[in-house]
């Protein structure tokens, strides 16, 4: 009964919106630089503060979220007056291949975004609940595609009131696969070469004067000599003095008794304590 | 050689080996310290199966000890002026120079696959943070405590976590990073937990942790390889004079 009215109303404020000055009549992203600002598949936007005019004590706003591509879907399924606009696109099938390609999901009362409380240190996170399973719940956007938001104004019965402009296009960056990240070796250090080169060489010189040094003990082994003996082996004992038969310093100690006498003669002494 | 100047040799060989005895065993105590692991990152190394690090600095635990009791053997060799006792001590020694420089290129060589760049550190806290398995457990508590302790987030920054799939996206979809990156009291209560959520800058750490995980394991690289190398060096030139005096002894 009040449709008609509600239209004539809608239409004629939504004209006063238009030209209205200070007021943003679109989602906007949160102007300040949170990391999270946009992930892959979330979105920060601006509480609605100061986006719909209207005094409207029992009306709700909800958000429209969905792929660029599905705004004039939306449009289209939206712009006459249906019924149940809430359970148009349920969140977990909605992003299927032959889906809407949107949802709907509830921000809040329109009296709790007065336009005097404006504050950009508020927001609201599109995707907060992950991988919901309710018709409206604020489920996660998939990533790598441009996403647009709407903000709808809706009544208690579920009778849309007022809705304001597609946001710009939000780009959500694709998430990317941990299993293509190279791990492999980057580059070498310095520190390694130098490390690697001059150990290599040391032991390689270390090894190589080893063998010299063998080689020179060896030959120098080869060529030295017996220990010569001054004394003549044959004679036992040779004194120049005339000492008594108390010491023998002369005592020849390289002197060798014969096994076998290979001679008799007389000149070979008999008796080592004659004196020659 | 007179016998002057091979007593003199003779005093620069136990010189320089008394020397070299205290730099093995400083060797030893330094390996001893990186192989007890005191900032506790092994499983960093451990889990991705590039652990040679830790594996050089055993190693030179043993051939630091090694050099310690054949250097005293080698002081007592050159002493008794033995040829015998002289050659043994050089081949005992040659032998554990061999094993000393592999722990040393190991180690530096090791170094590089493991902390050249943050790209093998990222993709193994992306795997194993969160994950039930054994290695998924000794990752997430290394990670918790580096994050906690150095105030970090991250391999590179917090954006790790937002960038790329991993397991703990799959198993906390609805969190965008661990609660470890969160600043927290003296209490240990987080300061903001709906501000660290969204990633306001000033209830988070956003520098990252790589550069601790590289200063920390780049220290245990080089005290094994630069100061294994630096033994080495005295010791090769002991070799050298030792050479020199066994040859000169008759």
């Amino acid at each position: 009964m009040n449709i008609n009215a509600v239209i004539r109303l809608m239409s004629l404020l939504s004209l006063w919106m238009r030209t209205g000055e200070g007021q943003i009549f679109q989602p906007e992203l949160t102007p300040n630089t949170f990391l999270a600002r946009i992930t892959s598949n979330t979105v920060m936007l601006k509480q609605p503060y100061c986006v719909f005019d209207q005094t409207c004590p029992d009306c709700e706003i909800w958000l429209v979220a969905g792929l660029c591509s599905a705004n004039a879907i939306f449009d289209a399924q939206v712009n006459s007056s249906t019924p149940n606009i809430l359970s148009l696109s349920p969140y977990p099938t909605a992003f299927n291949s032959s889906s809407n390609n949107f949802f709907l999901t509830r921000v809040g009362l329109l009296s709790d975004f007065p336009c005097n409380q404006s504050s950009n240190d508020q927001y609201f996170v599109v995707g907060a609940d992950g991988k919901c399973s309710g018709i409206n719940c604020n489920g996660e956007l998939p990533d790598g595609f441009s996403v647009c938001f709407k903000y709808l104004l809706i009544y208690t019965n579920e009778t849309l009131v007022n809705s304001s402009n597609w946001s710009v296009n939000i780009d959500l960056p694709k998430l990317l696969n941990l299993h293509n990240i190279n791990d492999g070796l980057s580059a070498r250090s310095g520190a390694m070469v130098v490390i690697t080169s001059i150990l290599c060489a040391a032991v390689a010189l270390l090894l190589l004067l080893f063998f010299i040094m063998l080689c020179i003990t060896c030959c120098t082994k080869k060529e030295s000599k017996e220990i010569s003996v001054t004394n003549s082996i044959r004679i036992p004992r040779y004194d120049t003095h005339d000492l008594k038969n108390r010491v023998h310093p002369y005592d020849n100690p390289a002197y060798q008794s014969d096994f076998k006498n290979y001679s008799t003669a007389n000149t070979l002494p008999k008796d080592v304590t004659q004196k020659l | 050689m007179g016998a002057g100047a091979l007593t003199c040799l003779m005093f620069v060989v136990v010189a320089l080996n008394a020397i070299a005895a205290a730099a093995g065993l400083a060797l030893f105590a330094v390996a001893i310290w990186v192989a007890v692991d005191g900032y506790k990152l092994y499983p960093i190394s451990g889990v991705s199966g590039k652990d040679d690090i830790f594996a050089a600095a055993w190693i030179a635990i043993f051939t630091g000890f090694a050099f310690f009791l054949t250097c005293i053997f080698g002081i007592f060799a050159a002493l008794k002026r033995s040829r015998a006792l002289m050659m043994v001590y050089l081949i005992i020694m040659f032998i554990i120079f061999l094993f000393e420089c592999a722990s040393a290129i190991t180690a530096a060589t090791n170094r590089d696959y493991l902390v050249g760049n943050s790209n093998l550190v990222k993709k193994q806290m992306l795997q194993y943070y969160g994950q039930d398995s054994i290695q998924g457990k000794q990752i997430t508590q290394t990670w918790n405590r580096v994050m906690e302790q150095v105030e970090c987030c991250g391999a590179d920054s917090p954006e790790d976590w937002i960038l790329y799939n991993s397991t703990f996206k799959q198993i906390y979809p609805t969190y965008n990073w661990p609660l470890s990156c969160c600043k927290r009291l003296s209490s240990f209560e987080l300061q903001d937990p709906a501000g660290c959520k969204v990633g306001l800058t000033s209830t988070l750490f956003t520098k990252g942790c790589f550069n601790y995980i590289e200063s920390v394991l780049s220290r245990y690289t080089w005290a094994v390889s630069w100061y294994g190398f630096s033994v080495l060096m005295l010791v090769f030139f002991t070799l050298v004079i030792a050479m020199i005096y066994f040859m000169q002894l008759e």
